[in-house]
Formats: C-alpha cells, structure tokens, sequence
C-alpha cells in the first residue's frame, strides 16, 4: 500500500521528518539543529516506549514514536524545562510522549486527503501488535545522541 | 485577564502557559481544565475573560465546548490551540465562532502574531 502523502508541500524532503524536526524546534528545543536521521545501523531498544495516534476514516492508519524509556524521560524534561537531575513522574513521561506523539501526528494527518479522526494517544512498553506488511514508513532519527523511531501503519 | 487553558494533556498545558509567558502575556492570570466538560464548569463558574482549548480530549470535545458555550448564551472569546490545523477544522472551528486556530507545533511568535491583534 502507497502512502498518499502531499509530498510537494516538502520540495523533495522528507516530509514526516520536516514534521517532527520542526515539533522538536519549537517545543522540545527551542533551537534547530538538534534532530537529524539516524546513521548506520538501527540498534534494538533495551527499555522501549511506545506512543501512537491513529486516524480512523476512509484511509485508517497508526502514527507510532518508539525510543527508550531514558530517551523518553529526557524528552519530558525538555518539555517541562526541568533540569537534568531533576526526578520525573511516570505520569508526566507518559503524557509527554504521548503528546509528542500526537502532535506529529496530527500534522501527518493534516499531509492525507480526507482524513479522518485523529484518535487520543496511547502510550505503552510493550510495542502495539501490528502486522509487518501493513508498514508504510519508518524513519529512525537521532536527538541529542538518542534513537527515535517513527513508523506510519495502514490499519484494516 | 482571566483566561482558561483546556487541554487533557498536563504537559501540555503547561507548554502553553510558558509559551503565552514567552509571548509576553506574563499578566495574565491562567486556570487549567484537564477536558472539555471540567472547562466548561469552570466556564460558568468563572467567566474568564478568554478561554484556549485542544481539540481533541476525552468527557467533552474543545469543538463541543464552543458549541455548549455558545448554546447556552456564553460569548467569551474563544481559541484553539490544538494538534491538528486542516483547512476544514479551521473552517468549522471559524463557522462556530472561534476567533482563531493555533496549530501545535507553535512558538511564542505564533501566539503574538495570532492573539495580539483581539487584544486591541
């Protein structure tokens, strides 16, 4: 399956990574330059997370933002502008993903023709099942040093 | 200035407030509702003086809130801040009254350019 995304928005760039360079510019950061794709080999995540929206309508899919757990707890940090050593509440770092999660794809919603709802995020350890044919897209990114993995998925 | 921010995310939330702070609407005194049904008690208890939702959040939608709002007489100004600003949100949150659409990712200039000119 095609992903029918409105590519010449983005003149030949990625656009999921645009969406997510510029989420993490403006409420991560706070500065460009801190996000770029990932090289050489994708590693396996020890302690993984997950966080996912899913749109739901003619054409349903799943926007999924993996990482670690650590990578997850520096991003909340990021986001409510605590120091590094300052401690996180599970909650917060649950909330955190998940909103980062949401606003990505939120604007990757805004990329397809006659989308439908956007659903609320979820956040989990364990990976959502999803089948492996069903994978649009996969971006691995680094932030500061860090994996992060976005995936786009048809959903049936 | 009385304004209530209405988002299910705390995170959130608080991004926005340090993004209207940044923005320069230091001032302002801020409420937090956590969805669309606690923002619009706190609506009819409080009458801010402008109120800034999601979109999208469990109990009660920001869409719905608007609506309610205004179904039921309340005229307070009106803004979303929210993750998704497709044409026809914007044109649906336009047609019931909303003064703007700020879509997430945003900066404090965003929310100058976009706020400061209701403030006149």
């Amino acid at each position: 399956m095609k992903l029918d995304l409105d590519y010449a928005v983005f003149a030949g760039t990625d656009p999921i990574y645009e969406i997510a360079d510029e989420v993490f510019t403006a409420m991560i950061d706070g500065e460009q330059g801190l996000l770029s794709l990932w090289e050489g080999e994708v590693p396996p995540f020890a302690r993984q997370m997950h966080a996912w929206v899913d749109v739901h309508g003619a054409i349903s899919g799943r926007v999924l933002l993996s990482t670690e757990q650590a990578t997850a707890e520096h991003l909340t940090r990021a986001l409510l502008g605590m120091t590094p050593d300052e401690p996180v509440a599970d909650g917060d770092i649950v909330d955190a993903l998940g909103e980062v999660a949401n606003v990505v794809g939120g604007n990757v919603k805004a990329l397809v023709p006659d989308p439908g709802a956007l659903s609320l995020p979820q956040v989990t350890h364990e990976r959502p099942p999803t089948d492996p044919e069903s994978l649009l897209y996969e971006l691995a990114l680094c932030w500061r040093g860090q994996l992060l993995v976005i995936t786009l998925w048809s959903l049936a | 200035m009385r304004v209530l921010v209405a988002d299910d995310s705390r995170v959130m939330r608080q991004i926005v407030i340090r993004t209207l702070r940044q923005a320069g609407y230091d001032w302002w005194e801020i409420t937090e509702a956590p969805d669309g049904a606690a923002a619009l008690d706190m609506v009819v208890a409080d009458e801010p003086d402008l109120v800034l939702s999601d979109w999208n959040m469990p109990e009660m939608t920001g869409i719905d809130l608007l609506r309610a709002m205004r179904a039921n007489g309340i005229d307070i100004p009106f803004g979303f801040v929210t993750s998704e600003g497709s044409n026809e949100m914007r044109e649906i949150a336009d047609e019931e009254g909303a003064l703007f659409l700020i879509a997430k990712p945003f900066t404090a200039e965003v929310f100058r350019d976009t706020i400061d000119p209701f403030l006149a």
